[in-house]
């Protein structure tokens, strides 16, 4: 297909380039002219990364053919604040708006478009008008907030000095409101993410994937992807010089799948061409003999015996086993006035940073393999890497590029071992960028539990026993398995006293998309059931459910489950704080809410009707603002 | 009345850094020409405000402002090891070593400077770029003090690491010590069920959250704010489907993630409880902040609806399934109010 001659204003300037006719606006902006600041989250219009007005128009550039760009007027988050920032992006600065910043340009820009269309917008118009962008990081709050400060700039009501950083003269800055330092390369998205940077010589990769989610590798027939024009490398297990077995806690993976698939999109060869549809075809042109194995899909029947074997080291399909014992718990149960047993489940959740998985790597003149990567473990990737590469330590360098969102989910190595093959082979600077699919597909999830949990209390309150078993889906590689399951063993019974204790957690191999490392790490899913529980109990004893938690807190001075002595203890601090700052009104859990003298009071957000869209008055009208 | 409100509470705890093994960081710190501050440790930003309470650290460590703090960070071959970005370790480890080598140059430039002058180096003060004794009139610049320490042959450089004392975990019994500093939090919840479509809206979350000691306590607020968001999908709507190992949630357009319009107000109280062990009192948030709000919310729900969530997420289907079945039971067995 022959180019595409495309005139646009961009941001103030005529531009024309010759363009491949299959590129997004999205494209044009970000490989043709060099304008990194739009972003790509998703590629289906759903998150909002990369917003631009077309003609005064806010849309989604990556919906956008460029075609469609012909003789149209573009700006980008580049145009907004060259000389000096626009309110919206003081306002975001002064908000702390922008944590890991890789929503924020669309952000920016939605904002933006939000006060131009609507000037007098409240809070919850604002918050309407931002539903087609997502933030990962900041829970919205602080971005409305910068909204409202910018806007009541805008109408004149606030002046302009509630921009400036406050400033002090104690010398005294911990404990202060101190702006964030990356915020002006976040909020002019300046700020280079590692898909954002590009090399001379640059050539592009992109991985193989299994289909099937248990087979044997027969054959890999790589011959006629390697010999496309365009094509630099092809690479398989067969090309990893060292230990092809890593793991952040256990060594069960290899760089690319060597013998058999585990998982629907294991990685099983890569390729580096010249450009990414070259890429592309040369991944459609590997020919890859597959016997598929029987498969196993939930913990339970991977528990059971003769189920499939994900990886032979482990034949019952155990990753890790973390047992606690405290006490007696058959004499804390006949000590118990009360029993009560419940089962809590959990499912499996993406991290959805809004920054895909993304790596430029290359070898240094002195043969230094750098890899720049959104790692979130530079440390430990780099021991893995020097094993896996049979390179000393120091010929190995981990760069981490800014991290548009972690979370924990660019924790576990999936993706670093395979751009430094590639760069080795090629001895040129290869990226690879993932789609939002293949994030979805490949990368960790936070371990979906089962945990059944029986606790006896008596009459007054008191725990007496605990039994607690909680069993998670750790897919098809170990990843953080062995961690999470640790620290939900030693979290799992809660902040609370605890003599007598049989605590269990089991993380198992299946054949599903791995389970890994994910902010609360193990922690989430183990204290829902135990808080759940509690309230269940507290309903059953007809006590407040902040009394229970009291009568049963750890205090300075008490014995962890772990049996470790607690130096500082906090709970009974902050459940005060919490019951005082929502205005608690004391009672037993039994689905009173109807009558309970606390709720609609203040800290609460409006709910609107169902299926209403915003309150169009100005606020004015409503009262707000005067 | 299809919509129905509830209120609900739950608490939780976390450790602080790595897990039942001994974690370390390092840093190098430089006060360099001009009075500005170098420092340079092998850990970066991934969102969540870390160089900033650095450059605070340092800034007040020494006696400089934040802005006049460059850090050099992020890379094997160029800054000692700071290990990694995650376990809520980052202002616990990566602030205490910052604090530490901080003060370890601060050291050197003040025992320059009291020569210089012949006072007690004890009686030297640095605060906002200026040097001065204390109790008197003679002072200077920083960049006026780096000046002359350089002329004393002096680069007033220093470097710390930090460890933490714990162990790993028994394998019979589990008995060890995991962390040094433990923090603890409490979550209370609104929400809003409506009984006929079974969509839960959580309106107000109080958040009561222990931090050790706030660096910067906008940043703390934008912690928990963020992880009451995640929690939030996780309890009402997130779930990654898979059939036969095969994703059916393979996009953000199945894979529903929350936006504004889904999130409460969000009050945070910030508690601080020094940490007894560290240099600087502080503890961390990243990760303790997401634990109380999904019990919080699903004791919310059976406070408004009396419906029971055991089983992740809390969707529309699910509650309705439930309030069917308790609508069931009520007809046979009628209960007292």
């Amino acid at each position: 297909m022959p180019d595409l001659q495309i005139t646009a204003t961009v941001n103030g300037r005529e531009v024309t380039r010759a363009v491949k006719p299959w590129h997004r606006l999205l494209d044009f902006l970000r490989e043709d002219l060099g304008l990194t600041g739009t972003k790509e989250g998703c590629g289906a219009g759903e998150c909002g990364t990369c917003s631009v007005f077309v003609d005064g128009v806010l849309i989604k550039s990556c919906l956008m053919p460029v075609a469609k760009a012909q003789g149209t007027r573009i700006d980008t988050v580049e145009a907004l604040g060259r000389r000096q920032f626009t309110a919206v992006q003081k306002a975001f600065k002064k908000a702390g708006a922008s944590q890991c910043g890789f929503c924020i340009p669309g952000m920016v820009m939605a904002a933006t478009a939000a006060l131009r269309d609507s000037p007098r917008a409240d809070r919850e118009e604002i918050r309407e008008r931002l539903g087609g962008n997502i933030c990962r990081c900041t829970g919205y709050q602080k971005i409305v907030d910068a909204i409202e400060l910018a806007r009541d700039v805008l109408l004149g009501l606030k002046p302009e000095s509630v921009f400036d950083e406050e400033t002090t003269a104690d010398g005294h800055y911990t404990g202060r409101n101190v702006g964030r330092i990356d915020a002006p390369s976040k909020v002019t998205g300046a700020l280079k993410y590692a898909g954002d940077m590009v090399m001379p010589g640059m050539l592009h990769a992109q991985v193989l994937r299994s289909p099937h989610a248990h087979a044997r590798i027969l054959s890999i027939d790589t011959s006629a992807a390697k010999a496309m024009p365009g094509v630099e490398a092809v690479v398989t297990c067969d090309d990893v010089p060292g230990v092809d077995n890593y793991g952040v806690f256990v060594s069960d993976q290899p760089v690319l799948a060597r013998g058999k698939v585990r998982f629907v999109g294991d990685a099983v060869a890569a390729v580096a061409a010249v450009d990414l549809v070259t890429a592309r075809r040369a991944l459609a042109a590997i020919r890859v003999d597959y016997e598929p194995l029987p498969a196993v899909f939930s913990a339970e029947e991977a528990r059971r015996p003769g189920a499939p074997v994900v990886h032979d080291y482990a034949p019952n399909n155990v990753t890790k086993h973390i047992p606690v014992r405290v006490g007696d718990v058959e004499k804390g149960f006949a000590e118990s006035d009360l029993i009560v047993e419940r089962v809590y489940e959990t499912q499996p959740v993406e991290h959805a940073y809004l920054e895909p998985e993304a790596g430029l790597a290359y070898v240094d003149p002195d043969d230094v393999v750098t890899i720049w990567s959104p790692s979130q473990n530079i440390t430990h990737h780099r021991h893995m890497l020097a094993r896996i590469l049979a390179r000393p330590i120091n010929k190995v360098r981990m760069i981490m590029s800014p991290v548009g969102g972690g979370f924990g989910g660019k924790e576990d190595m999936i993706y670093q071992g395979i751009l430094a093959l590639l760069a080795i082979e090629t001895k040129q600077p290869v990226r690879l960028v993932f789609t939002r699919e293949e994030s979805m597909a490949v990368s960790a999830k936070r371990h979906p539990s089962r945990t059944r949990l029986k606790m006896g209390v008596t009459r007054d309150g008191l725990i007496r026993a605990v039994e607690y078993e909680m069993v998670c889906d750790g897919g098809a590689y170990g990843l953080s398995t062995e961690g999470v399951m640790r620290k939900a063993a030693i979290l799992g019974a809660g902040p609370y006293r605890v003599p007598n204790l049989k605590l269990d957690t089991w993380g198992i191999y299946t054949n599903n998309t791995p389970s890994g490392a994910f902010r609360s790490f193990g922690g989430l899913q183990a204290q829902f059931a135990t808080e759940s529980h509690l309230d269940v109990v507290a309903e059953m004893l007809g006590l407040d459910p902040f009394e229970i938690r009291r009568i049963n807190a750890m205090r300075v001075g008490t014995a962890t489950h772990t049996k470790q002595e607690l130096k500082s203890a906090s709970l009974l601090e902050v459940l005060e704080a919490a019951a005082k700052a929502s205005g608690w009104d004391t009672g037993a859990p039994t689905s009173r809410g109807a009558v309970r003298g606390d709720l609609f009071g203040p800290g609460n957000r409006v709910p609107l009707a169902p299926g209403s869209r915003v309150d169009l008055r100005m606020p004015a009208e409503a009262g707000e603002v005067k | 009345m299809a919509r129905k409100r509830g209120r609900g509470m739950a608490a939780g705890w976390y450790g602080i850094a790595r897990t039942a093994a001994v974690d370390r960081a390092g840093a190098w710190v430089e006060i360099d020409d001009g009075g500005t501050v170098k420092v340079v440790t092998g850990v970066t930003e991934i969102g969540e405000g870390i160089l900033t309470v650095l450059a605070q650290i340092a800034a007040e460590e020494i006696g400089v402002r934040p802005q006049d703090v460059t850090l050099g960070d992020n890379d094997t071959a160029r800054a000692p090891e700071a290990a990694h970005a995650g376990a809520t370790r980052q202002t616990y480890m990566v602030g205490n070593t910052v604090a530490l080598a901080a003060r370890d140059a601060r050291d050197r430039l003040v025992e320059a400077i009291a020569e210089q002058w012949q006072v007690a180096p004890e009686r030297i003060v640095t605060a906002d770029g200026m040097v001065s004794v204390e109790g008197e009139s003679r002072s200077m610049t920083m960049g006026e003090a780096v000046h002359l320490c350089k002329t004393h042959g002096v680069v007033p450089l220093g470097a710390a690491s930090f460890g933490t004392d714990t162990t790993g975990l028994d394998p019979i019994d589990g008995s060890g010590r995991p962390w040094q500093a433990y923090v603890f939090g409490c979550q209370v919840a609104e929400v809003e069920v409506d009984t006929v479509t079974g969509e839960v809206r959580v309106l107000g979350i109080w958040a009561a959250h222990d931090v050790g000691r706030a660096i910067n306590p906008q940043g703390v607020e934008g912690q928990i704010e963020g992880a009451v968001a995640q929690a939030l999908g996780q309890a009402l709507m997130e779930d990654y489907v898979q059939v036969e190992g095969r994703t059916t949630t393979p996009g953000f357009a199945r894979y529903i993630l929350p936006t504004s319009v889904d999130m409460p107000m969000v009050n945070v109280e910030i508690v601080e409880v020094p940490d007894p062990i560290g240099p600087l009192g502080v503890k961390g948030i990243g990760e303790p902040a997401m634990v109380a709000t999904v019990p919080a919310v699903m004791n919310a729900i059976y406070d408004a609806v009396g419906v029971r969530i055991t089983s992740l997420p809390a969707s529309p289907e699910k509650i309705l399934a439930l309030l069917g079945a308790k609508d069931e039971t009520s007809r046979v067995a009628p209960v007292g109010v």
